[in-house]
């Protein structure tokens, strides 16, 4: 219930910031983009869009969602409540993530994508895999700059080797990296098991990760340390 | 004047901690560096495997607009990033009732920078350019890049009332520049829908080879600099009221 109830008070946060609005407009200039490109390329482009903005949004948004809450004191506010450090890591990760999913699955009809179920579990384990990542950084920073400048070599390493995947440019042996994985899923490839627990096991090691650093981020708060 | 420079040298005190500074004066050169010699290379390979005469060389202009808009876009962000942290923090409304004023703060924060970009741009596009451009079309070319910059950080701190909003708008500002690809892709008139954005004029100059559209991308960069400024203005007064 206050898990349900977390969720909801940062879906209203990000939809009184104009996150719904944002990706609203986003959404109309992705289809606009695709219907633009030859229809033998869609397939492809609908599943780069995918995955380098809805699915990665937490990782782009959570820098400010963290610093905002802290010029608000919210992490004061928290740390004093019954609610735990995993619980607001899953509460971030579903509210945003469900965005990500109404995106990619828009993007996904509009490109006439057969494998809609695949785009959906694709575009949720990266959404996930980039908020807590998103997390772990938006912790550790004290300015909108720094976070834009961290977040550059997560991009790099979460983006290049799933983009040259998808066009086949990447050497054999990384199919089962990641992000590799999830493209996999978003342009409906076939995905092995050991693929898939790799992706499972990454998402538990980066929930563990988020959880100690927001609780790390509380037990500072106010400049206090307890 | 002095109250003008203080702020700007504040602002690059803050923007040097966070390391921002360096990214900025990196990322040109590191591009250009990219663009020079990867995009060439890339183009020999690729018309090589397929088999084609030209692949991205008919877009060459593009990737000068591209390069030209960078360093005042990184330079303009950087500072954007600032006034946003500046507002949460309610710092900007004191220095508003000193003697820097609104108009000085804007000048400090956005303008100045805008102006180092200028100058970065206008050395470094004569050695990194794809396309054979005169004097002019670079003074050009570098000039409207910083106009285009500075709509950007005007957009992120006027519609914006905090940082959250502010990462939103960026998302949505950055897509400005995409009117630079409707000349090269869209030969119809049905090209001119894009004609309110300044880059679809830049991109117009380079495309056809003609210098009067980059005075239509300076109208239409001063048209949106001088709202954004009404609004940016306006919006304060109303802060205060509130």
């Amino acid at each position: 219930m206050r898990l349900a109830q977390l969720t909801l008070w940062d879906m209203k946060f990000q939809a009184k910031y104009g996150f719904y609005l944002l990706y609203g407009i986003l959404t109309v200039l992705y289809i606009v983009i695709l219907f633009a490109l030859p229809e033998e390329w869609r397939g492809k482009a609908a599943a780069l869009l995918i995955f380098s903005d809805p699915a990665a949004m937490g990782l782009f948004f959570m820098g400010a969602v963290v610093l905002l809450e802290k010029s608000q004191k919210v992490p004061c506010a928290l740390a004093t409540s019954p609610v735990s450090a995993a619980e607001y890591v899953i509460a971030q990760t579903v509210s945003l993530c469900s965005i990500a999913l109404i995106v990619a699955g828009i993007l996904a009809l509009a490109a006439k994508l057969p494998h809609l179920p695949g785009v959906l579990l694709g575009t949720a384990l990266s959404g996930i895999m980039f908020t807590l990542l998103g997390i772990v950084i938006a912790t550790k920073i004290t300015s909108l700059n720094q976070f834009v400048l961290y977040t550059v070599p997560v991009e790099v390493i979460g983006f290049v080797p799933a983009i040259l995947h998808l066009f086949k440019l990447m050497p054999t042996g990384f199919g089962n990296y990641p992000a590799n994985v999830c493209m996999d899923m978003i342009a409906g490839n076939s995905v092995s098991v050991a693929g898939l627990l790799v992706v499972i096991a990454s998402i538990l090691i980066l929930f563990f990760l988020a959880e100690r650093s927001i609780l790390k981020m509380w037990k500072s708060a106010g400049g206090v340390k307890l | 004047m002095k109250a003008i420079y203080r702020s700007f040298l504040q602002m690059l005190l803050f923007v040097q901690r966070d390391m921002m500074l360096f990214a900025s004066c990196a990322a040109p050169l590191l591009a250009g560096l990219a663009f020079k010699f990867l995009i060439p290379l890339l183009e020999k390979r690729l018309t090589k495997w397929l088999g084609i005469d030209a692949i991205l060389a008919p877009y060459y202009g593009l990737m000068d607009l591209f390069f030209s808009v960078l360093a005042p876009t990184m330079f303009c962000f950087a500072a954007a990033m600032v006034i946003l942290e500046e507002h949460d923090d309610h710092i900007e409304s004191y220095l508003f009732v000193t003697g820097l004023g609104k108009t000085g703060y804007l000048i400090s924060h956005i303008a100045l920078p805008g102006g180092i970009a200028f100058v970065v741009t206008l050395v470094l596009l004569p050695f990194f350019k794809l396309t054979a451009l005169s004097g002019m079309e670079i003074l050009l070319l570098s000039f409207t890049g910083t106009l285009q910059g500075i709509i950007i950080a005007l957009l992120i701190v006027t519609l914006s009332t905090n940082k959250l909003e502010g990462m939103a708008v960026t998302k949505v500002s950055s897509l400005l520049i995409l009117g630079a690809f409707v000349p090269y892709f869209v030969v119809h008139p049905v090209q001119y829908v894009a004609a309110v954005l300044p880059s679809f004029w830049m991109a117009k100059a380079l495309c056809e080879k003609n210098i009067f559209y980059m005075v239509m991308a300076v109208l239409t960069s001063g048209i949106w600099i001088w709202s954004l400024m009404r609004k940016y203005k306006s919006g304060y007064k109303g802060h205060l009221h509130r």
